[in-house]
């Protein structure tokens, strides 16, 4: 149950936006984690000032999660901080919880959802979809997802607490990261062919951006650096023949 | 470009600095919106989709993980889509404009490593903590600001370079039209390519789209 208004935990949410808005070396997301629990400390503290003050000190410290899951976290720390759990409780669930946060988005978000997005994007793009209704497809499935994390974190950490964990293993993540990898594999073969599409139309132009595209391809599986050395190559061979030409 | 197309740019820039990572990451930031978007502002949105999807394939092993050090693609796919929508559309150009914003990106990773250094400073002041709330909201929100005016700055000197190089360089090119094609025919598959590893039911879904792909452009003309 949550002990904490609808308008604290907004302002909260909207918060989790800046997360990583002082992201540094030392304390990672620590000062945004803190930035972001500040409604609910305000709220549980109020005119306790030096109350407030330890607790903004003891959550600015270091901290580190996918910035989306973060929510979670802030959530289920809120919770605690209103349940009027011991500082050092909290501080050993912060730590507890961050590196499988960090590791859930990495692998569901910047991993799998985002290429997959992006590749639908560009895949409608290639197949003449207007550009913006491209951009807009990818903004919207790509944030579908997003703000899904971000309000459902938050609202499972400040009804579970100290329960998240047990929570956090049960999320399918696995099925969908599975469907979401298989698709964007899909695309990556529509958007190879689509992508030499405008030179079919000539049967040489054709040919020849075939066996370009399966040339790149095929260096591609391998290894791509050797495929950027070698463009690069290329481009500083014809900077320099032009140079010599037209010095001459 | 005039100069409020060039304000307006320069806003984009901060705006999709700032989404890289400081607030949002709406991925409003990530190269095929970013050039895009730069590119309609410009009159181009072809054009700067034509970049942004080059620069996409590059940026989609682009993990950012922790403290790791990526390139940022933002503000330079601002800059540029809208230098290369602006210029002759030649693949030469498109090429050499890619080349660059790579470099550009480079730059603009490194300036985001200074900046982090910087906010330890910001942020952990000894002298100046005092664990005050208000405090600490402030340089936060700082912290954002200067985050926004570094995408900027960087848009600024990234479109100059650009500029530079589609005036002064790309007419040296000296080995005709055709093979900058053929070399961005090859690039963009290759990099997809090593997305992924292409093996087992991977490379059966991948075969699936291409051949979904090749029916598409079958039924479409």
């Amino acid at each position: 149950m949550n002990t904490l208004p609808r308008r604290v935990r907004t302002s909260m949410l909207l918060r989790s936006f800046a997360v990583q808005g002082s992201w540094n070396y030392q304390t990672l997301i620590g000062a945004g984690f803190a930035f972001t629990l500040l409604p609910a400390l305000r709220y549980l503290y109020g005119p306790r000032k030096e109350q407030l003050e330890r607790a903004v000190a003891r959550h600015a410290k270091v901290f580190n999660s996918h910035p989306y899951f973060a929510t979670v976290a802030v959530g289920a720390v809120s919770r605690l901080e209103a349940d009027g759990a011991e500082p050092v409780v909290v501080e050993r669930f912060k730590t507890a919880l961050r590196g499988s946060l960090g590791s859930m988005g990495d692998r569901l978000v910047w991993s799998t959802w985002r290429p997959m997005s992006v590749l639908l994007g560009m895949v409608l793009l290639l197949m003449g979809a207007t550009w913006w209704i491209a951009v807009v497809v990818f903004l919207l499935v790509y944030n579908s997802l997003h703000l899904l994390v971000r309000v459902t974190g938050l609202r499972i950490g400040t009804e579970a607490g100290l329960q998240v964990g047990r929570l956090l293993r049960e999320v399918p993540l696995q099925p969908l990261i599975d469907r979401a990898s298989r698709f964007a594999c899909f695309l990556i073969g529509m958007a190879v062919v689509l992508w030499g599409a405008p030179a079919f139309d000539d049967p040489v132009a054709g040919l020849l951006t075939g066996a370009a595209i399966i040339l790149g391809f095929s260096l591609g599986l391998r290894t791509r650096r050797v495929l950027i050395a070698v463009i690069v190559g290329i481009t500083a061979f014809s900077l320099v023949l032009g140079l010599i030409t037209n010095g001459a | 470009m005039d100069p409020l197309t060039f304000v307006v740019l320069s806003l984009l820039g901060g705006v999709v600095a700032v989404d890289g990572t400081s607030f949002g990451q709406f991925m409003v930031s990530r190269p095929f919106v970013a050039a895009t978007l730069a590119g309609w502002i410009v009159g181009s949105p072809l054009e700067g989709a034509a970049i942004g999807i080059v620069l996409e394939a590059f940026h989609l092993t682009v993990l950012p993980v922790g403290a790791a050090r990526y390139p940022e693609g933002g503000p330079a796919a601002v800059a540029g889509g809208a230098v290369y929508a602006l210029s002759d559309h030649e693949p030469s150009t498109l090429l050499l404009g890619v080349l660059v914003v790579l470099l550009l990106e480079w730059v603009g990773g490194e300036t985001v490593r200074l900046m982090r250094r910087a906010n330890v400073r910001l942020m952990n002041d000894k002298h100046k903590f005092q664990g005050t709330a208000r405090w600490l909201e402030l340089r936060h929100v700082a912290a954002i600001a200067v985050d926004f005016l570094r995408g900027m700055v960087l848009f600024a000197v990234g479109a100059l370079i650009l500029v530079a190089t589609v005036r002064f360089v790309a007419p040296l090119w000296g080995l005709g039209e055709e093979l900058p094609r053929l070399l961005l025919a090859a690039l963009v598959p290759g990099l997809l390519a090593s997305a992924v590893r292409m093996v087992g039911w991977r490379a059966w879904f991948a075969a699936a789209g291409a051949i979904g792909g090749v029916g598409f452009i079958l039924v479409a003309g």
